[in-house]
């Protein structure tokens, strides 16, 4: 009887097969594919970020150069320690949308090698003080012909806050007339290069005849659009955008003047300390990883941003990922701890360095998350 | 107390050795023993030279066979030799290379001026030449050079990850390139053709690249700071020889101004980093010698002329011509052991503001900090060697050297910066065990024209080999 039932099951099995195989060019059967990933539409969320963060930065901080510029033209006008301060408050202003749009720093800031003719660091003091010795009247298209280490924002902060050892104020008497010439033609260079900047996400990419940018990102995979063939490409560009300014906060501003001691700790190679700004550069760079992942800029109405797409896959990696951000950057802001300690002052004082590297846990932490959980989302996205 | 121990040890031995000889001396006083034995050699000596005379003439005669029986022998091979005519009596094949030790101070950043210093090796070149001569009149050759240990990928199987797994490797960062490939016709020494990808007789290195052809372990950096070291270009070419006057005439492949840097001139803007070299703007060499820098004492001079902005690939950023110009002198003084070489470069560009501008705005360029160009460049050396091995048995050149270069000499509007002018003194030893192969040594100062930026002292250690079959 059993004998009888397997050679029942293999004649079934066997003509079974035998039929499968003659049906071999039939694809009758739809395949049956497991649902293992998540759907998303990202059309709404990449036109949002283009629109109300990028390029919205992009615009903020092409106003804020013009600012400066009209700034630097009082300051050669009327000499006043009032004006000196209008033209350092208009730095710092620059300043913030500058470092918050590094989390996004693809497409034409990258395309145009905009960014180091805005941001060169570290700055070239001994060529600097051979161009204050032998030049004189300094108009803007010669600037530009000069070398990046000796013009950009590093430049600027040095003639208008001093060298930044002792303290980062200045007196008016201290700023030469020569100074002032060249600060008035490094913003009119500035203010050229975030207009272009602007011009390029808004207008054309190259200045010439393609397409704006922001439409080349919004409108992925069409009219031969060759930068972007689909929208996973976008989100990833978006993503690694974040990866890659969490990676050089941690790693690269932050742990490079750190040193592995407090002995090996070298302020020569900390970034904005001439104005002393670097506490709030840096957490400006994760402020701007925050703009990118909750899709509006500090204080606009919620949108759509990345924590939306990641929410789609799990809630609880999308929240987990939010708060790590705000972690990172509470915890650079503590930095400064009870006195105001200044970056440069921080990496060579003991409690400050505590500080400093919890500040750079925390930012291990978020960059962790980003590239081994958030990454990989985008594999299983059934666009 | 045991180096003292040693010292009487040392004069013992030596009062003995002084005691035998000063022994064998006294014993030759005696005035009739020393007549009689000076009577029973002369006899012995008149014996031996008959005997000599008799054996000189059966000598001579054997040789005399013998040479017969060599000539036969000779041309029997000859015959044979010929009859077999072979392929590889045409073929020649050369090689040289250098491995190089370095350690030298580097700076951070140009905010820092406290350097740091460094130590590395490189397997610097290893260049191979293969040549076949077709007739008297054609010949060929091919140049191949693996720089920094060459380059490749392999790929690797590891039987041990998960169910074996196949991975791609990079193997080195090194090149791989062919330096020359030109074919020759020469009908006669006073002219010969060539053409094809052939070397350009601007700057000494070009001439004289192999180890043992210049002193300093690493071939002379003012020449780097603003040339391609030896310079190849795709092209046509006549020479020729004419009572000890060596002339050249070329007409070859352009630069690309898109490349050209701050820190080495138009050195970078050798097309070697595309497949196929922009040819719309040419370039234009003349080159005079009296004597022969490869074979010792000579003078001579070259100049070069080319526009660059043609051969740009982004064709709309740029109308200038962008114009390079650079003439040479150079001598030489190789004489009995005394060695004294030494090159002077001189070169302008015009349009450089341009090109530094289109450098910047170009999308993707990126020169980075590196985009301003000097309108006129400048570098030259003097090395000075003494060949030791011609008053001792040691075969040692000791030499000194100068080194200097500034690309950026004048830049067109405003001042330049001071930071890209360098020298570099050195002085060193070349050893050569056998002549095909040269162990240097060479320690040195480098100096920036920059006040705040210390002098470092750098140090190096080569060998390098040639031969050719």
């Amino acid at each position: 009887m059993k004998h009888f039932t397997q050679s029942v099951v293999a004649i079934a099995l066997i003509s079974a097969l035998a039929g499968c195989g003659g049906s071999g060019s039939d694809d009758s059967t739809p395949e049956v594919i497991p649902e293992t990933g998540f759907t998303f539409s990202a059309t709404d969320m990449v036109a949002n970020l283009t629109d109300d963060v990028i390029v919205a930065g992009y615009s903020n901080l092409a106003v804020r150069g013009e600012a400066m510029l009209q700034a630097t033209q009082t300051l050669v006008a009327t000499p006043t320690q009032a004006n000196l301060e209008a033209a350092q408050a208009a730095w710092k202003a620059a300043r913030q949308p500058w470092e918050q749009g590094e989390s996004h720093i693809f497409g034409p800031v990258d395309s145009l090698g905009i960014d180091p003719h805005l941001d060169s660091w570290p700055l070239n003091t001994t060529d600097l003080t051979t161009v204050l010795a032998n030049n004189a009247g300094f108009d803007a298209e010669t600037i530009k012909g000069w070398n990046d280490d000796v013009q950009g924002f590093h430049t600027m902060e040095y003639l208008l806050f001093g060298d930044g050892v002792a303290d980062n104020t200045k007196t008016i008497s201290e700023l030469t007339v020569n100074e002032r010439d060249y600060l008035m033609g490094l913003a009119e260079v500035f203010r050229d290069y975030t207009k272009t900047l602007d011009d390029a996400w808004l207008i054309s990419h190259d200045g010439q005849n393609g397409k704006a940018y922001g439409e080349l990102l919004k409108n992925s995979g069409a009219d031969g659009n060759t930068f972007y063939s689909s929208e996973v490409g976008v989100v990833e560009e978006l993503v690694n955008g974040m990866i890659g300014i969490v990676d050089e906060v941690g790693n690269g501003k932050i742990a490079d003047p750190f040193g592995e001691s407090l002995a090996k700790a070298d302020t020569s190679k900390v970034e904005s300390q001439y104005s002393w700004n670097s506490l709030t550069d840096f957490s400006d760079n994760i402020v701007g990883v925050r703009n990118v992942y909750l899709g509006e800029l500090e204080g606009n109405a919620d949108k759509q941003g990345i924590i939306d797409f990641v929410d789609a896959a799990n809630p609880e990696l999308a929240t987990r990922v939010k708060d790590e951000i705000d972690d990172a950057i509470s915890k650079i802001e503590a930095i400064a701890g009870d006195n105001n300690m200044p970056f440069r002052q921080a990496i060579s004082d003991a409690d400050g360095r505590v500080r400093i590297q919890t500040a750079v846990d925390a930012l291990t932490k978020l960059q962790a998350s980003l590239e081994s959980d958030v990454l990989p989302l985008l594999k299983e996205w059934n666009i | 107390m045991k180096s003292i121990s040693k010292h009487a040890k040392l004069n013992m031995l030596a009062m003995t050795i002084a005691s035998v000889f000063s022994a064998n001396a006294m014993s030759a006083t005696n005035p009739e023993a020393l007549a009689d034995a000076i009577a029973k050699q002369e006899a012995e000596l008149t014996a031996l030279k008959s005997q000599l005379q008799q054996l000189a003439q059966q000598q001579k005669q054997q040789q005399l066979q013998s040479q017969q029986k060599e000539a036969e022998q000779q041309q029997a091979l000859q015959v044979a030799s010929e009859a077999k005519s072979s392929a590889w009596d045409k073929f020649s094949f050369k090689s040289y290379g250098s491995v190089i030790y370095t350690s030298d101070e580097y700076y951070d950043n140009v905010q820092d001026t406290s350097p740091e210093r460094r130590s590395r090796f490189d397997l610097e070149r290893i260049v191979t030449e293969f040549g076949y001569q077709f007739n008297e009149q054609w010949d060929m050759e091919v140049e191949i050079e693996y720089e920094h240990g060459g380059t490749g990928t392999a790929l690797e199987y590891d039987g041990f990850d998960e169910f074996g797994e196949f991975e791609a490797e990079v193997e080195a960062g090194g090149e791989v390139m062919i330096e020359k490939a030109q074919i020759r016709y020469r009908p006669s020494e006073a002219f010969g053709v060539k053409f094809g990808n052939i070397h350009l007789p601007v700057g000494l290195s070009s001439t004289l690249h192999k180890p043992s052809q210049y002193l300093t372990v690493q071939r002379h950096k003012s020449e780097v700071a603003m040339l391609p070291a030896v310079w190849n270009e795709n092209g046509i070419g006549i020479f020729g020889e004419v009572e000890n006057f060596h002339y050249q005439a070329q007409v070859v492949s352009g630069l690309n101004s898109e490349y050209f840097r701050t820190y080495d001139w138009v050195a970078s803007g050798h097309q070697k980093r595309f497949e196929h070299v922009n040819a719309d703007d040419l370039a234009y060499v003349v080159r005079l010698d009296y004597g022969n820098f490869k074979k010792g004492s000579a003078i001579g001079a070259s100049y070069y002329y080319g526009n660059t902005s043609g051969n740009r690939h982004k064709t709309n950023k740029l109308s200038a011509d962008g114009t390079v110009e650079i003439l040479s002198v150079a001598a030489a003084f190789v004489e009995g052991p005394w060695i004294l070489r030494g090159q002077y470069l001189y070169g302008t560009l015009s349009d450089s503001d341009a090109i530094t501008q289109a450098n910047k705005t170009t999308p993707g360029l990126k020169p980075g900090n590196f985009a301003q160009l000097g309108a006129k460049s400048e570098a030259f050396f003097v090395e000075a060697g003494v060949d030791l091995g011609q008053f001792t048995s040691v075969p040692i050149t000791v030499f000194a050297n100068i080194d200097y270069s500034n690309p950026l000499k004048e830049v067109e509007t405003g001042t330049a910066t001071k930071r890209y002018e360098n020298t570099w003194i050195s002085a060193g030893v070349n050893y050569f065990p056998i002549p095909e192969i040269v162990i240097k040594a060479e320690a040195g100062v480098q100096q920036v024209a920059v006040a705040s930026i210390p002098d470092t002292n750098f140090f190096a250690l080569g060998v390098g080999y040639q031969f050719s079959i």
